[in-house]
């Protein structure tokens, strides 16, 4: 490991003082002369043809300037891996969520008057809102120009699973689901779209991938990308779910068509029906081991929700049919993975993508084997997870830098995870009657940088200004600030390769027209990818410097090895350039009267390469840890037949401080990713991945209860503890 | 929504634009609830009346032996007077529980009970408590039983067009008696209750024996519901832990939860009964005995 | 109807013209461009809108503007005073208790709430004075922990 000055330190966020002081600007505080304000139609059935749009009443209206309908966008489609969704939906609404008009006006008011005036003509058409239904012949058609329903489907096949299942001492079969989830980031969309001075069209708001958002607003407006310039305002929180086009094609059509800046800002209702969820997955499983605790095979079938739009579904079911074996050496697997249409609002990007899914399901099928083998569920683990040199299912090495093992064993020791099934961690003495202590673990592994052939780059520009010595270093790289704290971290990989003050840096992230094209802030990737091209450019720029350049200007581009898609018959492939791998353990208590199950204690070991800022790596475990347990416990996203339940925050509850664990301790283990900027390599999702596998192992404890369905509301403890009680 | 906000600044006056604008003029306290409804296109109103500039309206008093809560009295305020911890413990515990600190410092007691919501935290309590409510009209000032004043869900007998509540009152509770409030709910803050109730109990003079229960529960029924066949099943019986875990069951035959989507279904509200009540009634005792 | 505003807003006497029905928080950022406070929800369920009257925190969507008539208003825009932050600001900064930021604001108001009248909470006390304030990014740990250290407790790393 290298020694380092900058990196490893709590370096306060370089953002940190404008936003605790008010000053930072937010997509919904921004505006302009003349603005005017724009409101959204949703569509109010799950699944119709529309049959006519009628705007007459709300174009009448004083003070409303257009009313934009489906015939109004050049080409009336996006989508980042497939054009498949309406901009705004003129044959057929496919969701609740789907946008069908945009009314622009003087005021926000009269824009909601006119709004109410439109009156659409909708024929309705049979809804589906199970995937496991949409797959079938019979299912109605969710995209009719469509065979079918399965938007995409992945097989993987390695060695001879029916043969080694049939062989294992023991075997577990089970079928788990996983729940939807809404991101509830605490900033609604919003954003103000102008024409410049040039000409240009201005999109200002906030996002996950800038340059990615320019290219699907050109491609709607049918324009060349260099008439639009996207901008970024700091995001109140993104988690995946701005990584979708939310407000920005709207606002240039609205913007270019009326000639005036349009600001809309989305009501938290507007927010949670307007922007995809997490994939719910529906997953069977067969694992198999033998009786010194090897695993020998595993078989999963998977079915994910996609939802009405293809978003990035391709992407989530390619992970989750990974990441569903665990991160174990196993000899023999087979997966089989589908990505099915429905009616419910569209499925896409949220934190860990498929790996809570996955996980889900690996992770309880290994605690339910250890039990069945009478083994430390740790240990057990510890024998099973993959090494430096390990195959993967698509029959390829696994990446250098296998960090699993450190993380189990590291958990161990600072837990004080004793050996053996019959004792792990101490309960505590004091425990009422009524209640029942119970430890659990779990770990888990998810790619850092894009998967599986997506095309994966980062450029930056590094400019170091000064005389003798570098007096002022200027980083532009379109890395978006979602929270997560790249800009300070790009700016102490900066410093750190330049030896300089990293106060010095000034990082640029939000401009297309000014900074090149980073990729998006997902897939944990930043640290490690913008972390490189940040450092390489760094690099050359200073050896130019060294020579006597002033000033010292580089543009870098880094492309990380090359990655693959399964083969379409054996899976195998290379998905991904590097991991990161995590391990936990819960410690809660049940009360067997209510069924409240209370965190008491998360451990949380991540293996993030070379920590760059140990404060910001805690904050993104305590912050993951806290989502993880709303998901598990306490949030519960309701669509029934299409129609949405749960409409807001006073519905859709996400933990409040007095609901998150009394202790989460952030164990940061460093085993160097050899490819990764000073051994980086990435951790915003990680620790969410492997969470609920660890507290469900923890409440079968305490209680014996398996639950292989999420939420576990206290109703469903109970329940389940009366039915348990019953069956004796 | 509403064109006008005025400040009256005694009750009188509150009733007299009340008066004037027939219906079209309503009454606003804390209005964290109200606030919602008129944006919800629920109680279109032209004028909001508000109250809180009302002086003498503000006050938690002991006086002649009842103590009354005014009109504009907050939650906070409630949750935080040792006069209520100490002599309506129940009600200080209820108050403690309604939404967050922001909801609590503005909401008001009264505004909870003219709310009508079956499971109202501050009204469960005062329910119990036996508490009435004095209300301000044309033809004057009358006491009322809070129990005679819900309709439904959502749904006042006062009517706060033309009414408006001045003060609540009840007796405080004294020697050998004892109140606690329960709740349970999907988490710990910001969250309407799967389940809540107040429990006043009072002792006889030996401690082993109830004298007196009052039970109140919500969601049970469209209103604010009183436990009857319960206090009676347990009045006059033994405080001792055996016997109340056997006669809170007597719940299961009067109160009768439903299910709702987005809280708890009724075969779990219907669990959780007897274990709210035995978790109640278990520490007014102790608050009776101490 | 517009009628006549009287507040004091951190510390300087305020009047102006609002609409009857306007909200507080509206007239705080569109009207006078105080947009430190944000808006997550208007339905009082998440407290990003918290502001201080007369010391005390409130959900400013759910209270009408005309409400605070000659009343005293802090927003996040009034903590710091001649460049001097106050030590929640610091404490915040220094702890790492912000990430997106965006409920920051809220987040330091209700803290603020909180120390004013009790300067000492213990931690029960401290998550009641926070629990109106959803955080979605930091899990709450090094918010609790920035309040200690401003009341006293908490050692500084």
């Amino acid at each position: 490991m290298v020694e380092t000055k900058v990196l490893g330190t709590r370096w306060a966020r370089v953002d940190a003082l404008e936003k605790a002081t008010g000053k930072a600007v937010f997509a919904g505080d921004l505006s302009m002369e003349g603005m005017t304000y724009a409101k959204l139609l949703f569509s109010d059935r799950p699944h119709a043809r529309i049959v006519g749009v009628d705007t007459q009443d709300a174009e009448a209206l004083p003070g409303v300037v257009a009313v934009l309908v489906a015939e109004d966008v050049p080409v009336n489609e996006y989508g980042l891996m497939e054009n498949d969704e309406p901009v705004l939906c003129g044959d057929k609404v496919r969701s609740i969520g789907d946008k069908v008009a945009l009314v622009i006006a003087d005021t926000e008011k009269t824009a909601e008057g006119a709004r109410d005036l439109i009156s659409v003509e909708y024929k309705d058409l049979p809804v589906v809102s199970d995937p496991r239904e949409a797959m079938t012949e019979t299912a109605p058609r969710v995209h009719e120009e469509r065979e079918s329903n399965i938007l995409v489907e992945y097989h993987v096949r390695k060695g001879d699973v029916e043969k080694a299942l049939a062989e294992s001492d023991v075997l577990v079969e089970s079928l788990y689901f996983t729940p939807a989830a809404e991101h509830a980031y605490l900033q609604p969309e919003a954003g103000l779209g102008y024409i410049d001075r040039g000409g240009g069209i201005v999109v200002h708001t906030a996002g996950q991938w800038a340059h990615d958002d320019r290219r699907q607003i050109a491609h709607a407006l049918d324009m060349p990308e260099d008439r639009i310039r996207v901008i970024y305002t700091p995001a109140g929180g993104a988690f995946g779910g701005r990584e979708d086009i939310s407000v920005q094609i709207l606002l240039a059509l609205a913007a270019w068509k009326t000639g005036r800046p349009v600001k809309m800002v989305w009501t938290r209702e507007e927010s949670v029906r307007g922007h995809h969820k997490r994939h719910p997955f529906y997953i069977r499983c067969r694992t198999g081991a033998n009786r010194v605790g090897k695993l020998t095979a595993v078989e999963t079938q998977l079915i994910a929700d996609a939802g009405a739009y293809c978003s990035s579904s391709p992407a989530v079911l390619a992970n989750a049919v990974l990441l569903c074996t665990g991160p174990y050496d196993i000899p023999n697997v087979k997966t089989d993975g589908y990505a099915v249409y429905t009616n419910n609002i569209s499925s896409g990007a949220m934190r860990a993508f498929g790996a809570p899914q996955g996980l889900f399901a690996a992770e309880l099928q290994m605690s339910k084997l250890a039990e069945k083998l009478r083994m430390d569920p740790l240990e057990f683990r510890a024998r099973n997870v993959l090494v430096e040199g390990s195959t993967i299912a698509t029959q390829t090495v696994v990446p250098a830098g296998v960090g699993v093992k450190r993380t189990l064993l590291e958990l161990a020791e600072i837990s004080e995870w004793q050996r053996g099934a019959e004792t792990k961690l101490e309960p505590p003495t004091d425990l009422p009657s009524h209640k029942r202590w119970g430890v659990g673990v779990a770990c888990g592994w998810k790619n850092v940088g894009y998967p599986f052939g997506f095309p994966e780059q980062c450029t930056a520009i590094a400019e170091l200004y000064g005389d003798d010595e570098v007096g002022r270093v200027v980083i532009k790289c379109g890395a978006a600030e979602v929270g997560q704290g790249v800009i300070t971290a790009l700016a102490q990989i900066a410093a750190e390769t330049l030896g300089v003050d990293p106060e010095m840096i000034e990082i640029m992230n939000d401009d297309t027209a000014v900074v090149p094209n980073a990729g998006s802030s997902s897939a944990s990737r930043h640290v490690f990818m913008s972390g490189n091209a940040v450092h390489l450019a760094c690099q050359e720029a200073k050896s130019l410097w060294d020579a006597g350049k002033r000033p010292a200007i580089v543009t870098k581009q880094y492309v990380p090895p090359p990655t693959s898609l399964y083969d379409e018959k054996t899976g195998k492939g290379v998905p991904n350039f590097s991991y990161g791998y995590g391990s936990q353990a819960v410690e809660l208590e049940v009360d067997l009267e209510t069924g409240e199950i209370a965190l008491k204690k998360v451990y949380a070991s991540h293996d993030v390469g070379k920590a760059i800022n140990p404060q910001m790596i805690e904050g993104q475990i305590e912050g993951g840890v806290v989502m993880g347990q709303g998901w598990v416990l306490i949030e519960d996203f309701i669509q029934q037949e299409g129609y949405l339940k749960t409409k807001t925050l006073a519905d859709y509850l996400v933990p409040t401080v007095k609901d998150a664990p009394d202790e989460i301790v952030s164990i940061v283990v460093e085993v160097e990713d050899p490819l990764g900027p000073f051994g980086a390599r990435g951790v915003g999702e990680m620790p969410l991945m492997q969470l609920a596998p660890a507290i469900v192992d923890a409440i079968h404890d305490a209680t014996g209860i398996w639950f292989d369905e999420l939420p576990i509301t206290a109703e469903k403890m109970l329940l389940a503890l009366k039915e348990a009680a019953a069956s004796r | 929504m509403w064109e006008d906000y005025l400040f009256p600044t005694t009750v009188e006056q509150a009733l007299a634009i009340l008066r004037d604008h027939r219906g079209e003029a309503r009454i606003i306290a804390g209005g964290t609830d109200l606030i919602l409804e008129l944006e919800n296109g629920e109680r279109a109103t032209n004028c909001l009346v508000d109250i809180t500039r009302i002086p003498g309206l503000d006050g938690i008093e002991l006086q002649d032996g009842y103590i009354t809560l005014g009109a504009n009295v907050t939650h906070a305020q409630v949750a935080d007077s040792t006069l209520i911890q100490e002599r309506a413990t129940a009600l200080a515990e209820g108050c403690q529980q309604v939404g967050g600190p922001q909801i609590r410092n503005i909401a008001t007691v009264v505004g909870n009970v003219v709310s009508s919501q079956p499971a109202a935290d501050a009204t469960l309590p005062l329910l119990a408590l036996d508490a009435e409510a004095e209300i301000a009209d044309e033809e004057g000032t009358k006491w009322h039983a809070l129990g005679t004043l819900f309709e439904g869900p959502g749904s006042s007998r006062v009517d706060s067009t033309a009414q408006m509540v001045t003060r609540l009152r009840f007796l405080p509770l004294s020697a050998r008696q004892g109140s606690a409030y329960e709740r349970f709910a999907r988490r710990r803050a910001l969250a309407l209750p799967i389940l809540a109730g107040a429990v006043v109990v009072e002792t006889d003079a030996t401690g082993k024996v109830f004298e007196g229960v009052r039970i109140s529960l919500g969601p049970v029924a469209p209103v604010p519901f009183r436990a009857r066949r319960t206090e009676k099943a347990l009045r006059g019986s033994s405080t001792d832990g055996a016997s109340i875990a056997t006669k809170v069951h007597t719940v299961l035959k009067e109160a009768k939860p439903r299910t709702s989507i987005l809280r708890a279904s009724m075969e779990y509200r219907r669990e959780l009964l007897p274990v709210l009540l035995r978790r109640g009634i278990t520490r007014a005792l102790q608050r009776a005995r101490g | 109807m517009k009628r006549k505003l009287e507040m004091d807003v951190n510390g300087k006497r305020i009047v102006l013209e609002v609409e009857a029905s306007a909200m507080l928080v509206d007239v705080l950022r569109d009207q006078l461009g105080l947009t430190g406070t944000k808006v997550g929800c208007r339905e009082g369920e998440c407290g990003a809108c918290t502001v201080l009257v007369d010391g005390m925190a409130v959900n400013s969507c759910l209270v009408p503007a005309l409400k605070v008539r000659g009343r005293r208003v802090e927003t996040i825009e009034g903590l710091a005073s001649e460049g001097q932050l106050h030590p929640l600001q610091e404490a915040f900064v220094e702890r790492g208790a912000v990430q997106c930021g965006y409920c920051t604001p809220g987040m330091i108001m209700a803290a603020k709430a909180l120390l004013d009248k009790n300067p000492h909470p213990n931690r029960e006390e401290t998550k009641s004075g926070l629990s109106g304030n959803l955080c979605r990014c930091t899990g709450y740990s090094k918010i609790i922990e920035a309040v200690e250290q401003v009341a006293g407790f908490g050692e500084v790393e």
